[in-house]
């Protein structure tokens, strides 16, 4: 890839694309849809022929998942999936986002409401009624199951739990809200793994990273939230490193800080995060004190997330999960799950991340797994909806495969991630 | 074959094919000629300025007038072929606030509307202009697509009644006495030769004009002056950007549908059909017009071309920009020729209609007809046809082959489908015609990457396999592709040429053209 020294202005990136179409067989979306023109032609193509003072006609790019294969592949380096992105914001900006996507992406504010009252709230949710009500109303599809709410929130734990006792070097740890409010283990078998592995976690005041206003192209509140995020966690990272365990909310504050929101301090925080599998994984490699792990006799595949490609990492969990003794982990030859974070949830995306997600589903049933095993709460959600198996986050195995002193009893994985069937 | 006409009309460009039009509009039988294809003169090789006049009004207070009255002649007549961008005369520092005075008093004169705008007006309209600016002037000028407008001429006088061959050259002309009674003829391809007696031969060749005067020993007293242009990637600017100062080289940038066009330069030139852009040109272009747009340098170019222009010679001037740019209508048997041998040359593609009324107006007279000329009120036949940019960005939302959408060229967004319709019309003779009448190869790749797909379309449609078949035509097709492109082939233009040339050479096999084979094939 190069890279050129000094960012090229939108409008200019036509320039920089050689046409060589590369991003064209990429492309989840134009794959399972002809409405979608691919990368190629709705980013850099389409731009010679918009005008800024005049309104979008381009409503396809709405159909744009963010996932940024595009990107990964170009060989000139356009940010193709940025310039779709400015294209939605101008697009949506003109014709006025839905009163459901305006919900949707504050999902952050009610989620610790409905946390506390999860009692109430997740047999709701399952009801046949309001999911129809849902689909009706907001257009959020009836056949998309929905995250359950968890009491207490990972934070509250946090807060409240007997933290081990002992010094150690500290790390922070970036949860995500999902990981908050709907999926409270993987933040426990994150907190687990990094004090397993001699550390001190400590968790830094944070907000949603604002990914989900990225989805529905608002840059003005994206960058609002960003902005807070950087202020609360530049003070950390003056002394600490950060892990984060969610691939999105990772990616959000590493690459779309800087480049995408220009936010000042960006760049001094990406220095310092890291995606915590990368980060046990040098551990491991640097040869610091590491825990060993004990058999895990299970039969397991690996997906690697989409926006986990775009950190352009490696894949630093599958590496770590090789470590595992007994575990039989390979790599899900599939590209794409299809969700797109909110997007796979509207009803009018459903289908296009359904068909997105067929090659994976065919890929998984070949393997025929005892467990899936990927990094994005947003690949889980879809895996878990397409195939029925059981999806977990690496860490909440590697957790399980922890060596622990005393401890007789062969845990076997989690059950108890709760979702709603 | 020998044919025979009222009227013989010698060259395609926008003046011949305009005379066509306008006959056949007042009911006169023609038969127009065309060596190559119809844009392939200097029609076909222009900035595409839709001019206010502003750029006359100054020096050439007739030209002007002139200009403007046409202006919204051609807006009304062929709206689809015209952006009515504006046009913006930019006055720099070194222009000075006189000439920008001037020239407001004189646009006043010849009737062009002006808007006087202060530098942060015309700042917040063209950000991309240079920010020395001392003021500008708001005009009407705007971009004309000078391949529609020449090509819808051409359909309406065929669908009117007149004849057309391309691809047919004028060879000789036939005396009969003191009358010129018709021309001799070579098709192209075929190299079949016939004769076309006719009455009247007008001779529209432009900066052929004295080519085709020799065949009868007649001379007119005519300069050739080569204009070149560049073409970048995406547009500059929204309006015509103009400097404001006496008209000289490299003051002009014209927004041209996705693309901008940058000229032009003057060069006296010996041969309207043997020259090049040279590296001095591109140079010289690049500075000059960069102080009207300061980070021009960086910009990605695709293209270089010229064009040659027929002026009308006047004693005793040595500066082709002071040469009149006025046309001039010749009846040589009125000036001791032969009789029946009318020239009309000079003027520019913004006059291409005054110029044929004023030929057909002399014809009528001479044949005693007395039909009105209507040309300026009858809109051409796809006038009222969608043609923007957002217009053609759309097309993206129908381009699966199911749905007859599929897009050959994906730079311009040319669907299959609008080839298919050029193709079934049956006119078409070579490559070099189909790219003429869409936006075909026009694009950041120049063709790199949709011409291959397009010969396919010919090969199924078994178009492509005379005289060598699709190999050669598409060897012909890089050649030419390569000599508007070396002029401009520095940074990211490179990266791509260096890319589609390894996919034709490394991957395709293609092997340097045979000498001997320019020019696209039959198609
Ligand atoms: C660099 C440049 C920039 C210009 N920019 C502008 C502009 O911005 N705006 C504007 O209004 N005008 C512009 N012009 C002027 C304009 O392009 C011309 O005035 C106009 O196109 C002339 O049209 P035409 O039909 O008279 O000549 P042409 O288009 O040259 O047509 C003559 C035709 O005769 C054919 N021919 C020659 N010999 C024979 C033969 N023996 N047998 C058969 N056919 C023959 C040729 O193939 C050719 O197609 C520009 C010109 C140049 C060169
Ligand atoms: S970001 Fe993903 S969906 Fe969007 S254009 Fe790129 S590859 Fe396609
Ligand atoms: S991969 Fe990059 S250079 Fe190639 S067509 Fe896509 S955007 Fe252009």
């Amino acid at each position: 890839m190069t890279k050129e020294e000094k960012p090229v202005p939108l409008t200019k990136l036509p320039d920089v694309c050689v046409r060589c179409a590369t991003c064209m067989a990429a492309c989840p979306v134009s794959r399972v849809t002809p409405r979608f023109p691919g990368p190629k032609q709705a980013g850099p193509g389409a731009q010679r022929f918009r005008s800024a003072a005049e309104a979008s006609v381009d409503d396809w790019i709405d159909l744009c998942t963010g996932c940024r294969l595009c990107d990964t592949v170009c060989p000139a380096g356009v940010p193709i999936s940025e310039m779709n992105m400015m294209a939605k914001a101008k697009y949506l900006d003109e014709r006025g986002r839905t009163f459901r996507d305006w919900l949707l992406v504050r999902s952050d504010l009610f989620g610790e409401m409905a946390a506390r009252y999860s009692k109430i709230v997740n047999p709701l949710l399952k009801k046949k009624v309001v999911r129809w009500l849902l689909d009706a109303l907001l257009r959020i599809d009836r056949r998309r199951a929905l995250p359950a709410y968890e009491h207490p929130t990972f934070r509250r734990w946090f807060r409240t739990r007997q933290a081990p006792k002992g010094g150690g070097p500290e790390v922070a740890y970036f949860y995500g809200c999902f990981t908050n409010t709907n999926e409270t283990d993987v933040g426990k078998a994150a907190v687990e793994i990094l004090e397993a592995h001699g550390l001190k976690v400590v968790v830094p005041p944070q907000r949603c990273c604002g990914i989900p206003r990225l989805g529905v192209g608002d840059l003005r509140r994206a960058r609002e939230m960003g902005r807070r995020n950087v202020d609360f966690l530049l003070r950390t990272v003056r002394g600490l490193d950060i892990v984060f365990s969610s691939t999105s909310c990772g990616l959000m504050l590493r690459h779309e800080y800087g480049p995408l929101l220009h936010l000042p301090g960006a760049e001094e925080l990406a220095r310092r995060l890291f995606d915590i599998c990368e980060y046990l994984l040098g551990l491991h490699e640097e040869g610091k004190p590491a825990a060993t792990f004990q058999p895990i006799p299970l039969k397991a595949a690996y997906f690697a997330p989409c926006h986990l490609r775009s950190l352009d990492i490696g894949l630093p969990a599958l590496e770590l999960l090789r470590r595992v003794p007994g575990l039989d982990v390979s790599l899900v030859e599939a590209e794409c799950c299809g969700l797109g974070g909110l997007y796979g949830f509207k009803k009018e995306k459903f289908a296009i991340a359904e068909e997105i997600g067929k090659d994976l589903t065919e890929a998984i049933a070949r393997m025929k797994p005892d467990i899936i095993l990927t990094d994005c709460e947003g690949c889980r959600m879809q895996i878990r909806h397409l195939t029925g198996l059981k999806v977990l986050h690496p860490v909440q195995l590697l957790r399980d495969a922890l060596e622990r002193q005393g401890e007789e009893i062969h845990r076997v994985p989690v059950e108890s991630f709760n979702y709603l069937g | 074959m020998d044919l025979q006409t009222e009227v013989l009309i010698i060259g395609g460009g926008a003046t011949g094919t305009g005379i066509a039009r306008d006959l056949s509009l007042r009911g006169i039988p023609s038969l127009l000629v065309e060596k190559g294809d119809f844009t392939s003169g200097a029609s076909g090789r222009n900035q595409g300025l839709l001019h206010s006049g502003g750029r006359y009004a100054v020096n050439d207070p007739d030209a002007a007038r002139e200009c403007i009255a046409e202006n919204r002649i051609l807006r009304r007549i062929a709206p689809h072929c015209i952006e009515p961008t504006d046009g913006l005369f930019v006055s720099l520092p070194e222009d000075g606030p006189e000439y920008r005075a001037n020239f407001i008093r004189a646009c006043g004169a010849a009737g062009i509307d002006t808007l006087p705008l202060s530098p942060r007006e015309a700042l917040a309209m063209e950000p991309r202009l240079s920010p020395r600016i001392i003021g500008a002037v708001q005009v009407p000028d705007g971009a004309i697509d000078p391949f529609t407008l020449v090509v819808e001429n051409a359909r309406d006088a065929e669908s009117r009644g007149a004849r057309i061959l391309i691809h047919t050259e004028v060879t000789g002309l036939i005396r009969d006495g003191l009358r010129i009674a018709g021309v001799r003829v070579r098709d192209r391809i075929t190299a079949e030769a016939f004769a076309i007696a006719a009455t009247w031969v007008i001779n529209a060749t432009g900066a052929w004009a004295n080519h085709i005067l020799r065949m009868a020993g007649l001379q007119i007293g005519l300069a050739l002056s080569k204009g070149s242009m560049l073409i970048t990637n995406t547009r500059l600017s929204e309006r015509v950007l103009n400097r404001c100062r006496p008209p000289a080289s490299g003051d002009i940038i014209v927004p041209n549908d996705t693309v901008s066009i940058l000229g032009t330069t003057s060069l006296r030139a010996e041969d309207p059909e043997h020259y090049e852009v040279t590296p001095a040109e591109v140079t010289f272009l690049v500075d000059e017009l960069s102080r009207m747009i300061p980070d021009l340098k960086g910009e990605r170019f695709t293209r270089a071309y010229a064009g040659v222009r027929p002026l009308l010679q006047s004693e005793g001037t040595n500066d082709d920009r002071t040469i009149s740019r006025g046309f001039a209508l010749i009846d040589h048997g009125s000036c001791s020729g032969p009789a029946g041998l009318v020239t009309i040359t000079g003027g520019k593609l913004m006059t291409y209609r005054l110029m044929a009324e004023k030929t057909a107006d002399f014809i009528c007279e001479r044949m005693g007809l007395h039909v009105p000329c209507s040309t300026h009120v009858q809109r051409l036949p796809g006038a009222g046809h969608g043609h923007t940019l957002k217009d053609r960005l759309l097309r993206l939302r129908r381009q699966t082959p199911a749905a007859k959408g599929e897009i050959l060229c994906d730079c311009e967004l040319v669907p299959r489908e609008a080839v298919d319709a050029i193709l079934r019309e049956g006119k078409v003779r070579e490559l070099q015609d189909i790219l003429h009448r869409t936006r075909l190869a026009k694009g950041t790749c120049q063709g790199g990457f949709c011409v291959y797909r397009l010969l396919g379309l010919l090969n199924e449609r078994s178009k492509a396999d005379h005289r060598g078949g699709s190999n050669r035509i598409l060897k012909g097709f890089l050649e030419e592709r390569w000599k508007g492109i070396r002029p401009v082939l520095w940074g990211r233009s490179l990266k791509e040429e260096e890319l589609i040339e390894s996919i034709y050479k490394g991957l395709f096999n293609l092997t340097p053209a045979e000498p001997g084979g320019p020019g696209g094939g039959e198609a």
